[in-house]
């Protein structure tokens, strides 16, 4: 592995941190989440990474309440696509905000859920 | 490239069954053989598709368990698994094994079983089908990921909940004509409407169902396929990516992959949309037919859900897709499905389909897709 400016393991890490990370393409400027070898846009593989504010608005969302197995105590919960102000695209667990104020554009923020396990990527409202 | 035909079809009854996914496909290949009035020794490899053997019957290596099943142990066989798309992509290579002059016979099939499993845990197995990342953490199951869509489809088009539930009300009407349907049951507007949400907008009976069961084809290349009866041959068949990442969907209102299979098949079919006469299509959800006939051309772009309104995809109307019952009633063993497909498509062209025979049909055309729409096929089928 050359030239590797983040793994997996290492967004995860940055995200329990509450620092959002993204790679951006040296050659042609595109930004990805998670990080990948070759760009699909110009296929270089020269990527830096770049921080993310965190805030974005909401591009569609649904309310799960049926849950996979282990995730009962969670369910209903929301689950949203949100476009962040960078243009970059991020899925997330939605908190701290009630499943029918959820509409498209609604400004949203992004915050580290911890799990027992690991970190889940979440968002809650825009305003701190 | 050697044309290829499908000249045998075989599938088990769709639903509930005690026998394990390898006797499954034992079965539904043992019934496509005898179809196709080829010797059995005649199968020179076998294409198979089994998605869930390993996580809910601690069974891999499940490609020779089937082909010992089936009575055909020492036959080359390898296993595909390409989400609920994977006996479309294990016949997209036996087409392309014959087409290039390797084998003359090759079986194709599939086969799931999961209703042995709490739902909860099929939900979870179906679930690894999208990322471990970043989508599995966070709960997104496949209704979710289906409701993403349906929900950026009525905010970009005006789609509403009624018109997803007019799909539900035709593959349910089709499924009544079908007899190996897991559901041979009419339902109304209402029923669809008034069900409980699962992944808002999506509600109970947007969703197919979880099934048991089987499917297998057989192919043969052209000389072989002369000496049979109804030949059925393969015009087109083309795969296509997208992007796994929900997140990284460029418009979660249209399925690319989709548009971009169709294309391909289209070109070397040497076929429009105009031209296909019937449609078995990956209504896993509602909303996937809608976005589905909107891909491959047959409506505008926002208009799939009007094309459900107004009948024109039932039988007896302009386009009839699904005649099977589709997904939603004929059900969706998941590893099974585009080798089923296949074989109603093939049965349509046959016109050996009685009841939801549609009439006169000459082109079909197959569509399945995997898991978060990252994997589709289409498929094109012609008769002599």
């Amino acid at each position: 592995m050359t030239d590797r400016v983040i793994t997996l393991k290492g967004f995860f890490d940055e995200a329990r941190a509450g620092r959002l990370s993204a790679i951006r393409c040296r050659s042609c400027g595109d930004l990805a989440i998670p990080p990948r070898e070759l760009c699909p846009r110009c296929q270089e593989r020269q990527w830096e990474l770049v921080p993310l504010h965190g805030t974005g608005t909401v591009t569609s969302f649904t309310v799960i309440r049926i849950p996979p197995r282990g995730r009962h105590a969670e369910a209903p919960y929301a689950v949203a696509v949100v476009k962040l102000d960078e243009g970059v695209s991020l899925l997330g667990r939605v908190v701290e905000i009630p499943l029918d104020a959820l509409k498209a554009g609604l400004p949203v923020r992004f915050r580290p859920l911890m799990t027992d396990e690991h970190v889940m990527i979440g968002f809650g409202p825009a305003a701190e | 490239m050697r044309r290829v035909a499908v000249i045998g079809v075989g599938m088990t009854r769709f639903g509930k069954h005690d026998s394990t996914s390898g006797e499954l496909f034992a079965s539904a290949a043992a019934d496509a053989i005898a179809d196709a009035d080829v010797a059995p020794s005649a199968i020179q490899a076998i294409y198979y598709g089994n998605v869930t053997g390993g996580e809910g019957e601690r069974q891999l290596h499940t490609s020779p368990l089937g082909a010992s099943l089936l009575g055909l142990p020492t036959i080359p066989t390898t296993r595909f698994e390409n989400a609920c798309a994977t006996s479309h992509a294990a016949f997209r290579h036996a087409v392309m094994e014959i087409a290039a002059g390797i084998s003359d016979v090759v079986l194709v099939g599939g086969a799931e079983r999961i209703l042995h499993v709490p739902t909860d845990a099929a939900t979870e197995y179906f679930a690894y089908c999208s990322d471990a990342s970043f989508e599995q953490p966070v709960g997104l199951t496949f209704p979710g990921v289906f409701a993403l869509i349906a929900r950026a489809h009525m905010d970009k088009y005006g789609t509403t909940e009624q018109q997803m539930a007019h799909v539900a009300v035709k593959n349910h009407r089709h499924g009544t004509l079908n007899p190996k349907a897991q559901f041979r049951k009419e339902i109304t507007l209402e029923t669809v409407l008034k069900s409980a949400y699962v992944a808002d907008p999506l509600k109970l009976f947007d969703c197919c169902p979880f099934t048991d069961g089987g499917a297998a084809i057989v192919l043969a290349a052209e000389d072989v396929a002369r000496r049979h009866r109804r030949p059925v041959w393969v015009l087109g068949t083309q795969a296509a990516s997208d992007a796994m990442f929900m997140h990284d969907k460029r418009d979660l209102a249209r399925v690319t992959a989709t548009e971009r299979a169709a294309q391909g098949a289209y070109r070397q079919a040497g076929k429009t949309p105009g031209d296909v006469d019937v449609v078995e299509l990956h209504d896993c959800f509602t909303i996937a037919e809608i976005v589905a006939t909107e891909g491959l051309g047959f409506f505008e772009p926002g208009t799939g859900g009007l094309a459900a309104e107004r009948g024109w995809t039932s039988l007896g109307g302009r386009l009839p897709v699904n005649p099977s019952g589709g997904l939603k009633a004929k059900g969706h063993p998941i590893g099974a499905t585009g080798a089923a497909q296949i074989g109603e498509i093939t049965t349509q062209l046959r016109g050996e389909a009685g009841a939801r025979q549609v009439e006169g049909a000459a082109t079909g055309l197959v569509h399945t897709l995997g898991g978060n729409t990252a994997t589709v096929l289409v498929s094109l089928f012609g008769r002599d």
